[in-house]
């Protein structure tokens, strides 16, 4: 950033282009940005930068309160389009450093062992927290229908067989028989499972284990509570 | 925007409370205010004026003399050519005009924000808000005063912001 040698004709220039379309050097009152940038320039512009002395001009009837414009002074340097070269302080055109700026280089080669010992201490605050989360139970209605081998089977005594099928993470409920045809009736029983605990297939296999009584099970719905 | 619109922007920018009654007469529709006490006050200059000392900041008048005069000036100059205009070429002449006048001051009159910049502000508005980036750049005196203008808090209140972009593309014609 900078306006450049504010002395020469050059940096003169920079400063016309730059006021061309604001009226102060930073935001829309003046402060001491414009202080700073008016004392670095010897005298009034020439008349054909019309925007760099409007603005002289116009700061130039500041004079009495300058101290007491708000802002903060920064260097001539921080003011102005970033595009121009700061040459302000050094004065000296021969002397090119080569400031070689290394971008991934961190500040701190060695990580210190206070920074270590608080990122360790971090990791431990997020694992515990993490563990303290109460676990949601998944839970799930099914809807099973269970056939018989004919319409002689005794229905109750199938019915007691499928609800003694017991479970941590079961419970039976309702049910019902229901006509298929040719007067062979289906029982068809509601439940509620532990989805960690129970599974269809765990209850398919101990249905259909009273081969007396059962033909064979079939899932009628399956809803996630 | 109406004259009676517009000064009530007025009377909420210098601070004072609302409450007086605006009327229009004739075919120019020049606003009227009905006074307490005292004959009724016509115009948009007159009543602006009224309101400013009213509100106690005669400073918005101008400091001296000069400042004074040429505050009046402009207010005669918003009121015969801004609200008296009739075409689009009537409009670029008024902007030519105004871009030459603003190539070396900051503010109309003086080194400070007077009524003149305020009402010249909200007369123009209607005109800047229409114009192209192009047009923005070749008023660019004009554009970078509104800029200025638009940016004092209590002025532009529910007017629309209109962005000014410098843009690389067009090049300037200077």
């Amino acid at each position: 950033m900078g306006f450049g040698d504010l002395k020469t004709p050059a940096g003169l220039q920079v400063l016309n282009d730059y006021l061309a379309d604001k009226s102060y050097i930073e935001g829309y009152v003046p402060s001491q940005a414009d202080v700073a940038v008016f004392e670095a320039v010897s005298g009034p512009p020439p008349a054909d930068l019309c925007h760099a002395l409007r603005w002289y001009n116009h700061i130039k009837s500041y004079e009495k309160e300058k101290a007491s414009l708000p802002g903060v002074k920064k260097s001539l340097g921080k003011y102005g389009p970033s595009s121009v070269e700061d040459t302000t302080g050094s004065g000296a055109a021969d002397a090119k450093d080569d400031d070689d700026i290394d971008l991934f280089g961190s500040d701190d080669e060695e990580e210190s062992e206070e920074a270590k010992k608080l990122r360790e201490e971090r990791l431990a605050q997020y694992e515990s927290k993490k563990a303290k989360k109460p676990a949601v139970v998944a839970k799930s209605s099914i809807l099973l229908d269970v056939k018989p081998w004919d319409d002689e089977t005794d229905m109750t005594k199938l019915e007691e067989c499928v609800r003694s099928i017991q479970a941590d993470g079961l419970v039976w409920g309702s049910s019902k028989l229901v006509p298929v045809g040719y007067g062979i009736k289906k029982l068809q029983i509601q439940c509620v499972v532990e989805d960690d605990k129970v599974g269809t297939d765990m209850l398919e296999e101990q249905i259909t284990a009273f081969e007396d009584y059962v033909q064979s099970m079939d899932v009628a719905a399956f809803n996630k509570i | 925007m109406a004259a009676a619109a517009e000064l009530r922007l007025l009377e909420k920018s210098l601070g004072l409370k609302p409450g007086n009654k605006y009327s229009a007469q004739g075919e120019r529709q020049i606003p009227v205010l009905q006074t307490n006490n005292g004959p009724s006050l016509m115009g948009l200059s007159t009543i602006a004026t009224h309101l400013v000392k009213q509100a106690s900041k005669e400073h918005l008048l101008g400091s001296t003399a000069e400042e004074k005069a040429m505050v009046q000036q402009w207010l005669e100059f918003r009121v015969t050519r801004v609200d008296g205009h009739s075409s689009k070429e009537d409009t670029q002449t008024l902007l030519k005009d105004l871009n030459s006048y603003l190539e070396d001051k900051v503010y109309l009159a003086g080194h400070n924000i007077t009524l003149a910049d305020i009402l010249l502000y909200y007369g123009l508005h209607r005109f800047i808000v229409d114009l192209t980036v192009q047009e923005k750049e070749k008023y660019l005196n004009v554009s970078r005063w509104f800029c200025h203008i638009q940016h004092y808090p209590d002025i532009r209140q529910h007017l629309s912001s209109i962005v000014f972009i410098k843009n690389r593309l067009y090049a300037n014609s200077h």
